[in-house]
């Protein structure tokens, strides 16, 4: 330390004002921590200002017009529908600044002090942590890490913020573009890309390997790629971008499909291939951190690192990069800094994705219960058949529960359609309850509603559903 | 500035102990793992060291007190150090860089840091609700081991409580038992004023402890398992023999060879021939257990009572290792340093009441083991040879059995089999394994 730098004493640091840093420093507080909570930038970090919540607002606003175009099957018949996307993205930033401005006071009423900075670490327990004009050392009993992620770079495609994009300049579009490329078929490019389809835009997914949302169950898949289909979206799989070229008109991205190389060109090319932990740049080494290869700094099951005092939560902890699951996480760690017994023990880990029909997943898929050593009984129950879908003209899909054939209990579960991303709380908490089928089938749902296929599926798990043929 | 020093959890399942005696006072200075206090749980003392070099502030709970884990148990003063709590005990100590180079040899010494270690998740196959999880890290168990009484096995708030209750069933000093506690207190100030004659007749003792443990599972083995205790002589001159002959060899390599290790073996080989005698009865599913380990206990005469160390996988283990084994688990048993660890799982138990002097006994099995072999005195004593009444050692034995699961004729045979390999040592070497 430097002769006169004065260190800020302060108990728990918190790096990282996301859904990760901000529950774990309002937690550390309410446990009568005094906590620093440090952001380069706004709080809220992506999921509120550049992720989760714009992007919602965005794709709700691409699906009211998308109703509109197609609701004649209901004697609905609109004619000159405009779109003023720049209103559109006003009220998408209102959403987003009082969600914001929510967390500033709810951190300032636990009595949570805020700084804006760059922290960089310059001993075990000391850290730097810079703004534009000065740069104090802070001296801490113990830090959270949760500096989450930003989207990856590829070589072929390199961010300009204008006609290469990340998600966060296409949540800023000041128009929608008339062509858009995006690369990469995972969670975030398909939500966008069918948030533009709808908007307007013509939109083309190059994906890499052979499927779109590698990972998730392709009996979920399926009915997404039909609805890209009947939006006019063009879907490429197996596409291995090589290389751009822009021009004024926009860009022209080169890809390998199949050993052939095809162009398309475009105004925008969206560019989602994964995100990359924010683990660089910051002296993690001088705490004592180390990185693995992909970025993530390795912990135990108290989210505690190697160092004692540094705890490390979200997206730098490891996959899956998920906001509840960050936020889950720095539950943990300031309740196991307050002293309590506290550990990462859940049992079920909601996925939701917002394409068209919405996804949703959680625990076991069928060939996952079978490796894990269970006689697997499986349970779907079609949209089509619930009244409540079919009034919301919302009938494609289908909920499937994944059960254990003898204790019935219920292991997991798939929901393509309407709301899955809410129905699919119902299962987490049944599978954390360890709750088997017999006590979701003997649970009343209310009618008319979509939560009843839950119902129904776990009674065909019991083998006595009504409004579908048992097996 | 202070350093508050929690009682660590000595052992798994272990959640309070008594306080036997604390070997500083209030204001004394203590170095870094000198011994602080004895604590006394059901199934050992342990004595528990120091955390760090400094000044007793406070001592907290007297003598004969029963104290939880997790609670502070003494407050020192130790200077240079800047953390409050024995839960932070890795930034307490390494100031200086030596120590922090040390750090390794401490963690494995002193049981303080690892005891307030993580606590563990549940896992997958567990069925608890979250809030019963909790409950369980709470309470410093591992619901892992608690057995669930709901259906398909879930685990209830009402086990967690109860495995903790049934961990140590020792007086309590939480707010809910203390109440409990003043009933018989009562009880026992009316008695004596109703009689205060009595008082000089008896001394009355509070049941604690390892003395405690002794009568509860006395009393759940005899109450559980009908016992049969059979008897039989032993003619140890051949056994005697081998080991006047191999005691030698055992000094040279520091080896002190008793007659135990050979019977442990005798009884190791016929374990593995008569496997019911290595098992145990799951009351409560209605299973028969079969053990494929053997573990076998060893009944120690202590200070404080009788406790059963345990010398583990002795089927693997040559005679020279038994023998050196045992020595040093019930040395350490004696010297009140064996761990929990060194106390549980046995399978199978010995009990040698022949070197205090008995003949013939009937052991108490270990409970929930079935069965329990019991060495009497060795002796010179007539027997009929060849129909001519000779003068040989023999030894006297027992054998007693859980009648529910062995039958006697099992027995009978058991016991045969031991007596034959005892008395024909060189059949012993060519049933080992």
């Amino acid at each position: 330390m430097v002769v006169g730098d004065f260190a800020n004493e302060v108990d728990v640091l918190v790096v990282g004002g996301g859904p990760g840093g901000y529950v774990a420093a309002i937690r550390a507080a309410q446990l009568g921590k005094k906590v620093t909570l440090v952001d380069k930038a706004e709080l809220g970090g992506v999921c509120l200002n550049r992720g989760c919540i714009p992007s919602k607002a965005l794709i709700h606003a691409g699906d009211e017009v998308h109703k509109m175009k197609n609701s004649g099957h209901m004697g609905i018949e609109v004619d000159g529908l405009k779109i003023n996307f720049a209103e559109m993205i006003k009220w998408k930033d209102s959403v987003v600044n009082k969600l914001t401005s929510g967390v500033g006071s709810l951190l300032k009423n636990n009595k949570v002090e805020v700084v804006q900075g760059e922290v960089y670490f310059t001993g075990e327990n000391t850290c730097k942590v810079a703004t534009e004009s000065n740069s104090t050392t802070y001296q801490f009993n113990h830090c959270i890490l949760a500096t989450g992620s930003r989207p990856t770079e590829i070589k072929a495609l390199p961010f300009d913020g204008d006609k290469i994009i990340s998600s966060t300049e296409a949540l800023n579009l000041s128009e929608v573009p008339a062509k858009l490329i995006v690369v990469g078929g995972g969670y975030i490019g398909l939500e966008l890309g069918t948030a533009y389809a709808k908007l307007g835009a013509e939109v083309t997914v190059l994906e890499g390997m052979d499927s779109i949302l590698p990972g998730v169950d392709p009996s979920m898949t399926r009915m997404v790629k039909r609805s890209l289909k009947k939006l006019g979206v063009e879907v490429v799989t197996g596409a291995m971008v090589q290389s751009s070229d822009k021009s004024k008109k926009g860009v022209t991205v080169t890809a390998k499909v199949k050993d052939e190389e095809k162009t398309w060109t475009a105004d925008k090319v969206l560019v989602s291939v994964g995100r990359t932990p924010n683990t660089d740049e910051m002296g993690l080494d001088q705490a004592g951190l180390e990185v693995d290869e992909k970025g993530f700094i390795a912990h135990d099951e108290q989210m505690k690192t190697k160092n004692e005092k540094v705890f490390v939560i979200g997206d730098i902890a490891g996959q899956p990069m998920l906001a509840h699951k960050a936020s889950y996480e720095g539950k943990v760690a300031a309740e196991v800094i307050a002293g309590e017994p506290s550990v990462v023990d859940y049992r079920a880990m909601p996925y939701v994705i917002f394409t068209d029909p919405e996804l949703a997943y959680t625990g076991l898929t069928e060939k996952e219960a079978k490796e894990a050593g269970h006689e697997v009984a499986v349970s779907r129950f079609s949209f089509a058949a619930n009244g409540r879908a079919l009034s919301l003209d919302a009938a494609d899909g289908f909920f499937q529960v994944v059960a254990d054939k003898d204790t019935k209990q219920v292991l997991g579960a798939q929901i393509v359609g309407p709301e899955a991303s809410s129905l699919i709380a119902e299962v987490v908490l049944a599978i954390e309850m360890g709750a088997n089928a017999e006590d979701i089938a003997l649970t009343i749902h209310a009618h008319p509603s979509l939560p009843e296929t839950f119902m129904e599926a776990a009674e065909g798990i019991m083998g006595n559903a009504i409004h579908m043929v048992n097996k | 500035m202070a350093f508050e020093f929690k009682l660590p959890d000595v052992g798994e399942g272990i959640h309070e102990g008594e306080i036997v005696k604390f070997h500083v006072a209030e204001g004394d200075s203590i170095s870094e793992d000198d011994v602080l206090a004895e604590i006394q749980t059901d199934k050992a003392v342990v004595e528990i060291p120091s955390p760090v070099t400094g000044t007793v502030k406070k001592l907290n709970g007297a003598e004969g007190e029963v104290i939880e884990v997790g609670s502070v148990l003494a407050v020192f003063d130790s200077e240079g150090d800047d953390s409050a709590s024995s839960d932070e005990g890795e930034k307490d100590e390494p100031k200086e860089e030596e120590k922090a180079e040390s750090k390794d040899e401490e963690e494995t010494e002193k049981p303080a840091k690892k005891e307030s270690g993580t606590p563990k998740a549940a896992g997958q196959d567990v069925l608890a609700m979250p809030s019963v999880r909790k409950k369980a890290r709470e309470l410093d168990i591992d619901i892992n081991e608690v057995s669930g009484s709901g259906k398909n096995g879930r685990v209830t708030l009402e086990d967690v409580e109860s495995f903790k209750d049934g961990g140590a069933k020792k007086a309590d000093t939480s707010g809910k038992e203390a109440s409990k506690e003043e009933a018989p207190q009562a009880d026992e100030k009316e008695k004596k004023a109703a009689a205060p004659a009595a008082q000089d007749e008896e001394e009355r003792i509070p049941l604690r402890g390892i003395r405690r443990t002794i009568a509860k599972r006395m009393a759940q083995s005899a109450f559980t398992a009908p016992h049969v205790t059979i008897m039989e002589e032993i003619d140890a001159s051949e056994l005697i023999e081998v080991r006047s002959w191999a005691k030698p060899i055992a000094e040279k390599k520091g080896i002190k060879l008793t007659y135990l290790p050979f019977v442990v073996k005798a009884l190791t080989a016929t374990l593995h021939q008569f496997p019911t005698l290595n098992a145990s009865i799951d009351d409560e599913n209605e299973e028969i257990v079969l053990k494929k380990v053997y573990n076998m206990g060893i009944a120690t005469a202590t200070e404080d009572g009788l406790v059963v160390p345990v010398v583990k996988n002795v089927d693997r283990k040559s005679i020279f290792t038994l023998a050196e084994e045992i020595r040093d688990v019930v040395d350490r048993t004696r010297n009140k340093k064996a761990s929990v660890e060194d106390l549980k799982g046995s399978t199978f138990s010995i009990t040698n009441i022949g070197s205090f002097g008995g003949q013939y006994f009937t052991p108490i099995i270990n409970y929930p083991e079935v069965a329990i072999f019991g060495m009497g005195k060795m002796a010179d004593r007539p027997v009929a040879v060849d129909g001519e009444v000779v003068i040989r050692p023999m030894m006297n034995v027992s054998l007693s059995i859980d009648h529910r699961l062995i039958d006697g004729d099992v027995a009978a045979r058991f016991l045969n089999h031991v007596k034959e390999l005892l008395e024909n040592p060189k059949l012993l070497m060519m049933e080992m394994n």
